[in-house]
């Protein structure tokens, strides 16, 4: 027998075992394995007796308690990190992607990757306890241009939900032909909370998104949807500085929230609103924003075209919403900046803000773009 | 030819609805291994190399991303547009790390052809060579993005990687 068929069998028994005996661990881990209830304690007080051996993410939210997570627990969105005190064992390879050295030395782990099969510690913020889940119905369907949809959903068990102006839900996507399991996405809402019994999203159409194919193709009047939520610390500050709001496409929606929280209180706050779109068919929601410059104290609206056509017959900003905000905004002084849109834009603007003396920490924008 | 786990692996988080909606092979049925094997076979014909053609298309990319979004021209001729997306990507070969969800269209006016690619198809061809199945919605051909970027084989660089 050739020295290369004998590499060539042993390559290929070797191969065999290995798969056999990954396959026993799984099923053994599956099957025999019981690890009986095991106690969870969260941020040193609350205390939860569970079924060990399932993920931690899975299991707290059997308990109803929610944790960030767009990609539905299966380790490729890295938004799930909670830190673990006690009870994980070493870091696992599919953790190792999404966790900085910074955040290992923090004990932050991520939490659809452990599996909790022994009492475990850990910290999660605060107001992850005000997180539910929640069962909705699709109320209206408005295509706002070409490529963004409006979504309003009726909240119906629980019949309310409470949030502040800027913060996002995670929208389950059930199965359908292109998907074969539930997948999560984020998305801001763009509605007032002052109605708790409704949200709207503004959902732009991205090319081979699993999500946004659902919304814009599949989703009708009348379907079920499940979100779960309130998160983020996208909000208006309560502070008396200047604020410039900068967004483009699907990003308009936070800072309508905002802005309609803002009208309805008659916020005195001077505020400036740069809007960014490729050209007039890309523009949405105008009127809307220009009246909120009539029932606002001090509001601007500036919708701006990067590359208006002839037809548009365009005669406000033309160029970069950066170039823009640079030249209308004098300084930045006494500014606060809230920022939501594609995170090439996202990055180039708090450059911009920086350079004009907004310092960093008053820059805010949305930590899941 | 028969692939190793590690592919066979990376194959199954290639199928549709896993990482992204149309997944990465198409209608192209070969094992994973001789797709590989193919097109680094055409690359090394085309005197190039797998981080060469990366390289390229980092390089148009950066150049793209001052358009926020919108075309821009770059000399001699090209024309760039670079759209970043909410969101990130593993890589399906379970290579450590994540890249931003993106769609960099390249025009080169001279040739009037236009080539679209993604962040991650730059790091799948750097680290592994992998330029999609055929009939996938990004896949790339190597003579495409040789010829629409025009990648000149570097005199003193080893042909493959």
């Amino acid at each position: 027998m050739s020295p290369v068929l004998l590499y060539i069998i042993g390559v290929g028994v070797a191969c065999g075992i290995t798969t056999i005996l990954a396959v026993l661990v799984v099923v053994a881990d599956s099957t025999i394995a019981n690890y009986g209830e095991v106690k969870i304690t969260i941020n040193g007080e609350k205390q939860l007796t569970v079924e060990g051996g399932k993920p931690l993410l899975g299991t707290l939210k059997e308990e109803k308690i929610f944790i960030p997570s767009a990609c539905g627990g299966r380790g490729s969105c890295g938004l799930c990190k909670c830190k673990v005190l006690k009870g994980a064992g070493g870091y696992l390879p599919t953790e190792l992607p999404w966790i900085s050295e910074e955040e290992k030395k923090q004990g932050i782990r991520l939490s659809c990757q452990l599996k909790v099969k022994t009492d475990f510690e850990i910290e999660i913020p605060e107001e992850l306890f005000n997180v539910k889940q929640y069962e909705t119905e699709v109320t209206s369907l408005r295509d706002l241009t070409h490529d963004i949809r409006e979504v309003t959903l009726k909240l119906l068990d629980p019949p309310e939900i409470s949030y502040r102006a800027g913060q996002f839900i995670q929208f389950e996507v059930p199965e359908y032909e292109l998907s074969d399991e539930p997948v999560y996405r984020a998305y801001s809402m763009s509605s007032c909370p002052s109605d708790p019994t409704r949200i709207e999203l503004e959902i732009r159409l991205v090319p081979n998104g699993i999500c946004t194919t659902y919304v814009h193709k599949y989703l009708k009047v009348g379907d079920r949807v499940i979100i779960n939520g309130p998160y983020g610390e996208f909000f208006l500050r309560d502070t008396d500085a200047d604020i410039i709001f900068i967004a483009g496409g699907s990003g308009m929606a936070p800072i309508k929230s905002m802005l309609l929280k803002m009208a309805e209180e008659n916020n005195p706050r001077k505020a400036m609103y740069f809007f960014g779109a490729r050209s007039r068919r890309d523009l949405f929601l105008v009127e809307e924003m220009k009246a909120l410059e009539e029932k606002l104290p001090d509001f601007t609206f500036i919708p701006a075209l990067s590359q208006p056509k002839p037809e548009d017959h365009w005669e406000g900003e033309s160029g970069l919403i950066t170039d823009i905000v640079e030249r209308r905004v004098e300084s930045g002084e006494n500014k606060e900046a809230y920022l939501c849109g594609s995170p090439g834009m996202i990055d180039a603007c708090v450059k911009v803000l920086k350079k004009m003396g907004v310092p960093e920490e008053k820059i805010y924008y949305d930590k899941f773009a | 030819m028969k692939q190793p786990p590690e592919l066979i692996e990376a194959q199954k988080n290639m199928r549709p609805g896993i990482i992204t909606r149309d997944g990465f092979l198409g209608t192209d049925d070969r094992n994973l291994i001789d797709i590989l094997i193919e097109d680094d076979a055409i690359v090394k014909r085309l005197g190039l190399s797998h981080k060469q053609i990366a390289k390229r298309m980092r390089q148009l990319r950066t150049g793209g991303m001052k358009g926020l979004g919108d075309f821009i021209r770059m000399p001699p001729h090209f024309e760039l547009m670079v759209e970043t997306f909410r969101g990130k990507l593993p890589c399906p070969f379970g290579h450590p790390g994540i890249v931003r969800k993106s769609s960099i269209t390249v025009k080169n006016t001279r040739l009037n052809r236009e080539i679209t690619y993604t962040d991650l198809s730059i790091h799948m061809i750097a680290a592994h060579g992998f330029y999609e199945g055929r009939g996938a919605p990004y896949r790339l051909e190597p003579k495409d993005l040789a010829e629409v970027l025009e990648i000149e084989p570097e005199p003193d660089s080893p042909e493959g990687d």
